[in-house]
């Protein structure tokens, strides 16, 4: 029973991800959602657990599709080894951003991670070798899984890839909930909580920030290089503010207050985008509106939204409100 | 023969603090005795907080030097402060107000290890939840009762107790209290003053504070600053007695409290 609790929020994401394919017919939209996921759980690791409003996601998303693209089709590496490079070039652009902007707090953090996001933006536009600059990085492949020779999946159809994807947001997710309610999780808390404070009771802050940082800029990169590797192409959109706006929108839509609201977020973002595109090309007017309700009346957004429901269908209306997070308004 | 003075646990010499152009502390000398009381009382604007957090390593002290305990810590930051022994409360209650009381507790005894926040895979469970102190700590704040509660829904009285009990939770050799009673109501403030004084047995208590009940009463050494500079420094009786004293604090706030 104690493993069910410690990780229901683990189980809650399995869930969602062995339903999906049930669900939703498009086995590209499926993936989309759980890249997305991804990205966001590395900006809700800032946001939510650290305090950290960082407009640079995009710069490792970005990093991430440049480098998995490169390593595949330039050095034609094996994905085995191509997908933990990846990974370490996003928490080595994170530890080089995130040196830089912890020095500032607040609106001047905000500020450092912005101009950075256009910095590494027009990096990527001259730098035309690497990135394919207006283009995009063209002819991104996807080798099937092997290891030592033997292949153990084959990611050529749309739902092969999904179960790829999904396995890597699965162990992803696990290791952040670990990571997430371990001793050092517990610790940002506590940086989020009060900055000051925490350094007085003996706590290293630029360090813990660092670490975050470069955690969050790791699991981003991953997501990146994922969504080249279903796109066929690392574009030039993926490492533009744009992309920073948006992973960021999904977390507060979401919820920060806990991981799973982070694919809540994602799942809502990108299928009303699917769906409401197809009806209205303006949908992102509604969407505007949405972030309006959300920062208004919603602040813990869409799992804020779940848990109220929940309550109120087990007629627990009276029960304490969650005095981690801001009250919400009748 | 003169007896040996005892060596102090603190010793402060030139320090200064300006914040651009305005000097908030000037070229003060602080020496603090182990196991004492030391007040530093002074009208508002004197630089008594400003001290504080010069010792403390809050904010860097412009000039000057800082040896605790026979180290030099002048160079360094107050979180590397904790781990020799130095623990602070703040003027205006400073916690984790989303956190429970007890995980402010743990999170403050946790912060004198130096690597323990690097776990990243254990959670706060088992020796981790270091539940032993943490009760301790609770039981001598009177919090047992509220240990459940967010930090931050506890009553103004509860907040300060709770903001001692930080300090004391890294079990420091000096613990550096800012006005822990401020704001705090006629009942709770007796209560303070038993706690501090309780504090001397093992731990050198360096304390700003404006009531003059407390300070008369507890104090073993009383330094009086005014205008960014130490005006006089005694025995409570002789800063009672003390003319400049008197002076500074328009005759009026000297006056409480017995000896």
């Amino acid at each position: 029973m104690q493993a069910i609790k410690d990780n229901h929020q683990w189980l809650m994401a399995l869930a969602v991800v062995l339903a999906m394919p049930l669900l939703i017919d498009s086995g590209s939209l499926a993936s989309e959602v759980l890249i997305y996921a991804l990205a966001v759980l590395g900006c809700n690791l800032l946001l939510g657990f650290t305090g950290l409003l960082s407009f640079g996601q995009g710069i490792f998303f970005g990093v991430g599709s440049y480098t998995l693209g490169n390593l595949l089709v330039r050095l034609d590496l094996p994905l085995a080894a191509a997908l933990p490079l990846t990974v370490l070039a996003g928490v080595v652009s994170a530890v080089l951003v995130g040196w830089l902007a912890i020095r500032q707090r607040n609106v001047y953090f905000a500020l450092l991670t912005l101009a950075m996001a256009q910095m590494f933006y027009f990096l990527a536009y001259t730098m035309t070798d690497l990135t394919g600059g207006d283009n995009g990085l063209l002819g991104v492949p996807r080798p099937p899984l092997s290891i030592l020779g033997v292949e153990l999946l084959s990611l050529e159809s749309p739902w092969q890839f999904y179960r790829f994807v999904a396995l890597c947001f699965l162990v992803a997710f696990w290791l952040l909930q670990r990571v997430t309610t371990s001793v050092f999780g517990r610790t940002l808390l506590a940086i989020r909580d009060n900055e000051a404070r925490a350094a007085a009771v003996g706590y290293d802050v630029h360090g813990l920030k660092l670490a975050v940082f470069a955690l969050s800029g790791g699991v981003t990169a991953l997501a990146g290089g994922l969504l080249a590797m279903m796109a066929g192409i690392a574009p030039l959109s993926s490492i533009e503010y744009h992309s920073s706006e948006m992973i960021l929108v999904m977390t507060i839509i979401g919820g920060t207050s806990n991981l799973f609201a982070s694919l809540l977020g994602a799942g809502f973002y990108v299928l009303s985008a699917d769906w409401l595109s197809f009806i209205w090309p303006r949908w992102l007017l509604l969407l505007g509106v949405l972030l309006m309700l959300v920062s208004l009346y919603m602040q813990r957004g869409l799992w804020g939204v779940l848990e109220s429901l929940w309550r109120l269908l087990r007629g627990r209306r009276g029960a304490a409100p969650d005095a981690t997070q801001p009250e919400q308004r009748p | 023969m003169t007896a040996t003075p005892v060596r102090p646990i603190l010793r402060a010499q030139g320090i200064v603090k300006r914040f651009g152009k305005f000097t908030a502390v000037q070229d003060v000398n602080l020496s603090v005795a182990p196991n004492t009381i030391h007040s530093v009382i002074g009208p508002n604007g004197a630089g008594k907080t400003t001290l504080f957090h010069t010792l403390t390593g809050t904010l860097p002290a412009t000039a000057g030097t800082i040896e605790f305990d026979g180290v030099d810590v002048t160079a360094l930051a107050d979180h590397q402060r904790v781990r020799h022994g130095i623990a602070r409360s703040f003027q205006v209650t400073s916690l984790f107000p989303s956190l429970d009381v007890r995980e402010n507790l743990r999170l403050a005894v946790q912060g004198v290890h130096r690597l323990a926040a690097a776990d990243g895979w254990l959670p706060p469970t088992g020796p981790r939840a270091r539940r032993e102190l943490v009760d301790e700590i609770l039981e001598r704040m009177g919090l047992t009762r509220v240990g459940g509660l967010p930090a931050g829904t506890l009553s103004h009285g509860q907040q300060r107790r709770l903001e001692v009990g930080m300090a004391l939770a890294a079990r420091p050799k000096a613990i550096f209290l800012d006005e822990p009673t401020s704001g705090m109501g006629v009942d709770d403030i007796g209560g303070m003053k038993a706690l501090i004084h309780g504090l001397r047995g093992d731990h050198t208590v360096v304390l700003i504070e404006h009531n003059m009940g407390i300070v008369m009463d507890i104090s073993d050494t009383i330094t009086v600053m005014q205008q960014g500079r130490v005006l006089v420094e005694g025995k409570p009786e002789d800063i009672r007695n003390d003319a400049r004293v008197r002076t500074a604090y328009l005759g009026n706030m000297i006056t409480g409290g017995a000896a």
